[in-house]
């Protein structure tokens, strides 16, 4: 089989870390590409909750503030596997969605054309992080590369 | 932008609320009004239904047919669908939904002495409602065209706690307020300590213990919502302490009004109780209601404890952020403002409050000396002068009468045939109370009491607008939270807010058992 172009999803969890490892190595040792899918959960639309006694200058400074906090750990995220990308001679791309993972995932495979998806696999319960899980049984249904999940490195 | 969307959802909802008015108007619901025992809405039914269809169904023709341009006409009228969209939902849950979970319930039989099913779990309109919107917003999600209006909701609960103000007298004012203000003081300062304190035990960053103690300790979510810029919070710590809060608000809502029955509280002692106990402001206005549909008594309380909280929101951002950078020295590009902090949190509403309050004490709305919506008037018309055989049985009686502020006003009574002072009226209120008279005698006091008492028509249209705004602004607030929020929920501020939660409810209920008597 012929690895031309890998997608991983990736928003620099410890799981989605061992992910991006596997698909650097299977970049650079297929000469393949490799695209960065950086999904920001839609569950932050209803961030304000029921807020209701804030004025409209401080929920709008709010929603600025996460706006800029989400910009600036995916720049971030994005940069860290630029770099390690960089570093082993990988040619890197990258993307930013809003929305859920498997369906963002889904949707930037119909968009382009890839061989390999690699995602880590789903963080171990007790471990921090955002409760917003990729609904695997909708992602193999969906998806039209081939999947590959990583162990998560504390299992 | 053109926020206005072509769609024929509120020309639909305009329908049908016109239809609702047209068969209750025509005795067409008579059935089912009869079986829901609901006629005491049948005036909101025809009344609400003829204007909101109204007013639905002619802006829903311009939604779907009329020309759209972006400007202030279009985004205006945007937001009458989405809040037609929450009235339609909030008035069902009002005119029928209650009332069929009521009959249901009622058939189950009592389960707590006399009371029933969704008496004590707090299943009116109120809850229900939240419930709605919850419901509403996380199995079908809030359509495109409704969008814009549903955050109308806000200004409809703001719009509620300004009303609100025409209700309270300055000695109750006065009182409630001494009162929340030493609970909100200790239990506000108190659990924000408690937060810091967990917090640096168990080792979170400063940015997390400053939102999570804004958050568990003043008003929830719009105090996290205010807190998180000013001690730069991370994402994670954001979505873990507004999952916590909301979970801890919902929650607390439906269990707060169970445990109030099977304690049998008061209604100030419940409103004071969910006022300092839960930490979303919205729930504590949704708890009060349940706890007593039918009166705004507990409201009135709760609510005066929400606009402390409130008020004490930007002295506590202030706190924090000088906290915050004092701790975190190593980034000085990050100053406090404090002009800037306390302008931008300061709850402009609360004036709005002050003014009604004010307005309202001049006697605008009513008498300026009315209780509750009711004012003393002896000005009375001839036949409502007691008639010789009550000043018969009075007489008869007086003797029985030891103490001399009940001897002289019930002397009062019987030379003028009438109540000549709001004093004279509190002492016989006094006797018949006592039930120091016979039957008879108490029943002549009551009358005498009855006919120098008015209910002011302009407080109790205010009580009802208040009613029904916060019937739309909660299950408006109901459209705004999500599960995938509440699911955000975890790590140390679940842990934190879990004990220091639990710590406040508790201590503030057993304060409140103590101290808060029935009576202001």
């Amino acid at each position: 089989m012929k690895i031309v172009k890998i997608i991983v999803a990736s928003h620099g969890t410890p799981g989605a870390k061992v992910a991006e490892a596997t698909a650097l190595n299977l970049a650079r040792e297929n000469g393949a590409s490799l695209h960065h899918l950086l999904v920001v959960p839609d569950f932050w639309k209803g961030m304000k909750g029921d807020d209701w006694l804030n004025n409209a200058v401080t929920q709008f400074r709010f929603g600025n503030y996460v706006e800029n906090q989400l910009a600036q750990e995916a720049a971030e995220e994005i940069d860290r596997l630029a770099g390690l990308a960089a570093g082993k001679s990988v040619s890197y791309s990258h993307d930013i969605q809003l929305g859920k993972p498997a369906d963002c995932l889904i949707k930037e495979c119909d968009a382009g054309v890839f061989d390999v998806a690699v995602i880590g696999s789903p963080r171990p319960r007790g471990v921090p992080g955002y409760r917003s899980r990729m609904a695997l049984e909708k992602l193999v249904r969906g998806l039209t590369a081939q999947l590959i999940i990583t162990p998560h490195p504390e299992q | 932008m053109i926020y206005t969307k072509k769609h024929p959802a509120l020309l639909i909802m305009g329908i049908i609320f016109l239809a609702i008015a047209f068969l209750t108007d025509t005795g067409s619901m008579n059935g089912l009004v009869g079986y829901l025992s609901v006629k005491k809405f049948v005036g909101e039914m025809v009344g609400m239904g003829y204007a909101f269809g109204a007013i639905g169904v002619i802006v829903g023709a311009w939604h779907q047919w009329g020309q759209h341009k972006e400007g202030n006409v279009d985004y205006y009228l945007s937001t009458i669908a989405g809040a037609i969209f929450i009235l339609l939902i909030a008035m069902a849950v009002r005119w029928y939904g209650a009332p069929l979970v009521a009959v249901a319930s009622k058939a189950i039989g009592p389960v707590m002495g006399a009371k029933h099913l969704h008496d004590v779990l707090g299943l009116n309109y109120v809850v229900l409602g939240i419930l709605a919107g919850i419901i509403t917003v996380n199995v079908f999600g809030i359509p495109a065209w409704a969008e814009n209006g549903v955050r109308l909701s806000r200004l409809g609960l703001k719009t509620g706690v300004i009303l609100l103000g025409t209700l309270y007298s300055l000695g109750e004012l006065a009182s409630l307020g001494r009162l929340s203000a030493v609970m909100v003081g200790i239990f506000v300062l108190g659990a924000v300590g408690m937060v810091l304190w967990l917090g640096r035990r168990r080792n979170i960053p400063n940015s997390m213990g400053g939102v999570l103690s804004a958050g568990m300790g003043v008003c929830g979510v719009s105090a996290t919502v205010a807190a998180a810029p000013v001690v730069q919070a991370k994402s994670v710590e954001i979505a873990y302490t507004i999952g916590t809060i909301l979970i801890w608000g919902v929650g607390c809502m439906f269990l707060f009004p169970v445990i109030g029955n099977i304690l049998d509280l008061g209604h100030i002692q419940f409103g004071a109780w969910a006022g300092t106990g839960i930490l979303n402001s919205a729930q504590v206005a949704g708890a009060a209601l349940a706890y007593q549909p039918d009166g705004i008594e507990t409201l009135k309380v709760a609510e005066i404890f929400n606009i402390t909280r409130v008020l004490f929101l930007p002295i506590i951002v202030l706190w924090l952020a000088v906290w915050y950078v004092r701790l975190e020295e190593t980034d000085p590009g990050h100053t406090v403002n404090v002009g800037t902090v306390i302008f931008e949190k300061f709850p402009v509403f609360v004036l709005g409050f002050i003014l009604m309050f004010a307005l309202s004490s001049t006697g605008v709305f009513a008498p300026a000396q009315h209780y509750k919506g009711k004012f003393f008037d002896n000005n009375i018309k001839a036949e409502k002068l007691l008639k010789s055989g009550q000043v018969a049985t009075l007489t008869a009686e007086a003797g029985k009468l030891k103490r001399a502020d009940r001897k002289q006003a019930v002397a009062s009574l019987i030379e003028n045939k009438k109540i000549m002072s709001i004093e004279d009226e509190t002492v016989i209120r006094g006797i018949y109370n006592a039930k120091i008279l016979s039957k008879g005698s108490n029943k002549v006091l009551k009358t005498a009491t009855k006919v120098v008492r008015h209910t002011a028509k302009m407080i109790k249209k205010f009580r009802q607008w208040i009613t029904l705004l916060f019937a739309f602004g909660l299950t408006g607030l109901g459209m705004q939270i999500t599960i995938a929020a509440m699911k955000q929920a975890g790590g140390q501020p679940l842990v934190i807010g879990g004990i220091v939660g639990t710590t406040k409810a508790v201590l503030s209920l057993l304060v409140i058992l103590l101290f808060v008597k029935e009576t202001i």
